[in-house]
C-alpha cells in the first residue's frame, strides 16, 4: 500500500525526516511510534501531499506522491494533528461539504455522511456546530471526515491525542472495526494503545527508523532481565537464601505498611525463577501473598531503543 | 471542476450565512445613500458638468468607505485556513491548489457584487420616483459598472494575496488596505505638486485608477484600463498560487 524510499525532509539546517524506507502492506494497521519531534507528522504529511520530500520517493497505492498527488489524495483518508475543522460549519453539513470535495456526487454523499457518522456514532450531533462539541466529538467529527469517501488507506496522526481515558478506549476499538475494512497508518505516542491495535510498529527517532516489528517481537528482542517481585512474611535469613538460587543476580527487599516484606528479584533474561523462589518458600514455611512476574512492555522496548541511542550519540560525542 | 463548484458553493455560504456579511452590506449602502442624498442636493443647486454617477463614483467619500471593503471580503480568504490549520484538510483533499485559489477568489468577487448591488439600485429608485434619466445616461451606468468591477477584481487580488501571505487575518487586512491606499493615491500624486509635469506624469497617470474612472464613469470605455486591471489581477493570483504552492518546499 504504501512503499517509502529514502524520504528525506531538510528544513534550513536541520533534517526532520532523514532518509526512511519502510513498507505497509494492505490490511496492516501499523503503529507509527515516536516521541514529540520525531518527524512522524512531517512524514505523514509527505506521504499526504501536503509537504514534498526534499529527497526520496514514496508510493501509495501505486501511484507516486510528487507526480500523481491527486490520485494519492483520493486514496488516502487524512485526519491531520490536532483535528482542524470550521467551527461555524454544522456537523452534517461539513463532513458533506468534504464528500463532495473529494470528488462524491451530491446523492453519494448524502448516503456517505449517513454512514460515517454511523461508524463514529455522531448521530446525535449532527445538527449541532462543530465550534460547540466536545474536544472527543470533534476528533470523532475529524475520523468521520477521514474515511468518508471510502478510501482504502486510512493515515491518523495522534487520533487519541487530548481525549480522556475512556474516549481512548473508544477510539481504540473504533481503529480495531476499521482495520477490518482499511489499511490503517497511525501515529501515536500512547504506547499501550499501539500495542493492543496494531499489527506492526515502526519506531521513528530524529528522523531515522530505529525499529519496525510486530509488537511481540519487539519485547522479545529486548534483552531485560527478568524482574519477579515476591511479598512475604520470611525468617530473618530470607534474604540470603533467596540470593543462592540459581539465576538470581540481585534481591532488595522492602518493608510494607503492613509488617510484609517486599523482595525485588533480578534474574537473568531466560530463566523463570518462579518455581525455584516458591519451593523456597513452602521449604522454609513462608507465609506468601503475591508472586509475580514483571512482563516487559513495549513501553520498555520503546524507553530501551530511545535510551540506547542518546548513550550512542552521547559515546559519539 | 467538480471541486472548484464544491468550494465556491462553501465560500458563498460563509459569506452570506455569517452576520458581518450583512452589518458590511448595511453599513456601505447607509454611508451611499447619505452621499446620493447629498449629491442630488448639490446638483439641484449648482450646475454640474459630469452626470449623478460621475460625481458620485467620483467622490473622496465614496472612495473612502469602497477601499475598506476590500480588506473586510479577503482577509479570512487564506490567512484563517492556516490559522485554523485546516489549511491542512483543505489541500489534502484530492483538489488543484488553482482551484482552490479560483473558488475563493470567484466567491469573493460575488461578495463583492452584493455590496455594490444596493449602490445602482439608488439609481433605478430615482428613476421610477422622478421618471428622470438625464442625470445618469445609460453610458454613464454601464461604464461605472465595468469600471467597478475592473477595480474591484484588481483590489480583490491584492486582498486574496495578502491573505495567503500570513496566518494572522488582521495582518491581511492591514497590508491590503496599505496596498490599495496607496494604489489609490498614486493618481493624487500629479495633484498634490509632487511629480512635475514630465514624462513621468503620464506614466503615473497610467497607474492612476482616479484617472480611469474618470472616463470610464461617462461611458467611454478604453480597452487600457481593461488590460491594466485583468493582466495585474492575473499576476497576482498567479503570485498567490505560487505562495500556496510554497508551502510544500519552504523551511
Amino acid at each position: 500500500m504504501i512503499q517509502a524510499k529514502s524520504l528525506t525532509k531538510r528544513y534550513s539546517g536541520r533534517t526532520a525526516v532523514d532518509r526512511i524506507s519502510f513498507e505497509v502492506e494492505k490490511g496492516e494497521i501499523v503503529g507509527f511510534l515516536g516521541p514529540n519531534g520525531a518527524g512522524k507528522s512531517t512524514t505523514l504529511r509527505m506521504l499526504t501531499c501536503f509537504l514534498s520530500a526534499s529527497d526520496g520517493t514514496a508510493t501509495v497505492a501505486g501511484f507516486d506522491i510528487a507526480r500523481d498527488s491527486l490520485k494519492v489524495r483520493q486514496v488516502i483518508g487524512y485526519m491531520p494533528e490536532n483535528v482542524p475543522l470550521y467551527p461555524e460549519m454544522r456537523v452534517r453539513e461539513y463532513l458533506r461539504f468534504r464528500a463532495r470535495l473529494k470528488g462524491m456526487r451530491y446523492r453519494e454523499s448524502i448516503s456517505a455522511v449517513a454512514e460515517a457518522m454511523d461508524t463514529c456514532s455522531l448521530q446525535e450531533v449532527e445538527r449541532k456546530m462543530i465550534g460547540t462539541l466536545s474536544k472527543g466529538y470533534r476528533q470523532r467529527v475529524g475520523l468521520a471526515d477521514a474515511l468518508v469517501h471510502k478510501p482504502e488507506l486510512l493515515i491518523l496522526d495522534e487520533p487519541t491525542n487530548g481525549l480522556d481515558p475512556s474516549q481512548i478506549r473508544q477510539a481504540r476499538d473504533l481503529v480495531k472495526e476499521l482495520g477490518e475494512k482499511h489499511t490503517i497508518l497511525i501515529s501515536t505516542h500512547i504506547l499501550n494503545e499501539v500495542e493492543m491495535t496494531c499489527n506492526r510498529v515502526i519506531i521513528i527517532n530524529q528522523g531515522k527508523i530505529k525499529a519496525s516489528d510486530s509488537p511481540s517481537n519487539l519485547i522479545r528482542r529486548l534483552h531485560r532481565p527478568g524482574q519477579v517481585n515476591l511479598e512475604a512474611i520470611a525468617d530473618s535469613g530470607g534474604l540470603e537464601k533467596l540470593r543462592t538460587i540459581p539465576g538470581v543476580s540481585e534481591v532488595t527487599s522492602s518493608e510494607t505498611d503492613d509488617g510484609w516484606t517486599r523482595f525485588q528479584l533480578t534474574s537473568n533474561a531466560e530463566c523463570d525463577v518462579r518455581e525455584p523462589v516458591f519451593a523456597l518458600a513452602t521449604e522454609c514455611g513462608w507465609r506468601v501473598r503475591q508472586l509475580e512476574m514483571r512482563r516487559p512492555s513495549l513501553e520498555d522496548a520503546f524507553v530501551d531503543l530511545l535510551t540506547n541511542e542518546q548513550s550512542e550519540t552521547a559515546s559519539a560525542d | 471542476m467538480h471541486a472548484f463548484h464544491v468550494l465556491f458553493l462553501k465560500e458563498l455560504r460563509s459569506f452570506f450565512f455569517s452576520s458581518t456579511a450583512y452589518v458590511v452590506i448595511a453599513l456601505f449602502t447607509f454611508l451611499n445613500g447619505w452621499l446620493f442624498v447629498g449629491m442630488v442636493r448639490a446638483m439641484q443647486t449648482h450646475a454640474s458638468p459630469g452626470s449623478l454617477i460621475h460625481n458620485l463614483l467620483g467622490s473622496g467619500w465614496f472612495w473612502m468607505g469602497y477601499l475598506v471593503l476590500f480588506p473586510l471580503i479577503t482577509m479570512r480568504l487564506f490567512a484563517e485556513e492556516r490559522k485554523m490549520g485546516t489549511i491542512e484538510g483543505l489541500f489534502t483533499a484530492p483538489v488543484r491548489t488553482s482551484e482552490v485559489l479560483l473558488a475563493k477568489y470567484a466567491a469573493s468577487i460575488v461578495a463583492y457584487a452584493a455590496i455594490l448591488l444596493p449602490l445602482f439600485l439608488f439609481f433605478l429608485a430615482f428613476y421610477l420616483i422622478t421618471g428622470e434619466t438625464g442625470a445618469f445616461h445609460s453610458g454613464a451606468v454601464i461604464g461605472s459598472a465595468v469600471g467597478l468591477f475592473l477595480v474591484g477584481v484588481f483590489h480583490l487580488s491584492i486582498g486574496i494575496f495578502a491573505s495567503s501571505l500570513t496566518a494572522n487575518a488582521l495582518v491581511a487586512a492591514m497590508m491590503t488596505f496599505a496596498m490599495v491606499m496607496l494604489h489609490y493615491f498614486l493618481g493624487f500624486l500629479q495633484n498634490f505638486g509632487i511629480i512635475p509635469d514630465s514624462m513621468w506624469a503620464e506614466f503615473i497617470n497610467y497607474f492612476s485608477t482616479v484617472r480611469h474612472m474618470e472616463f470610464l464613469t461617462e461611458g467611454l470605455i478604453d480597452s487600457r484600463p481593461v488590460f491594466y486591471y485583468i493582466s495585474f489581477s492575473v499576476v497576482l493570483l498567479a503570485c498567490t498560487h505560487h505562495v500556496l504552492e510554497s508551502r510544500k518546499w519552504r523551511s
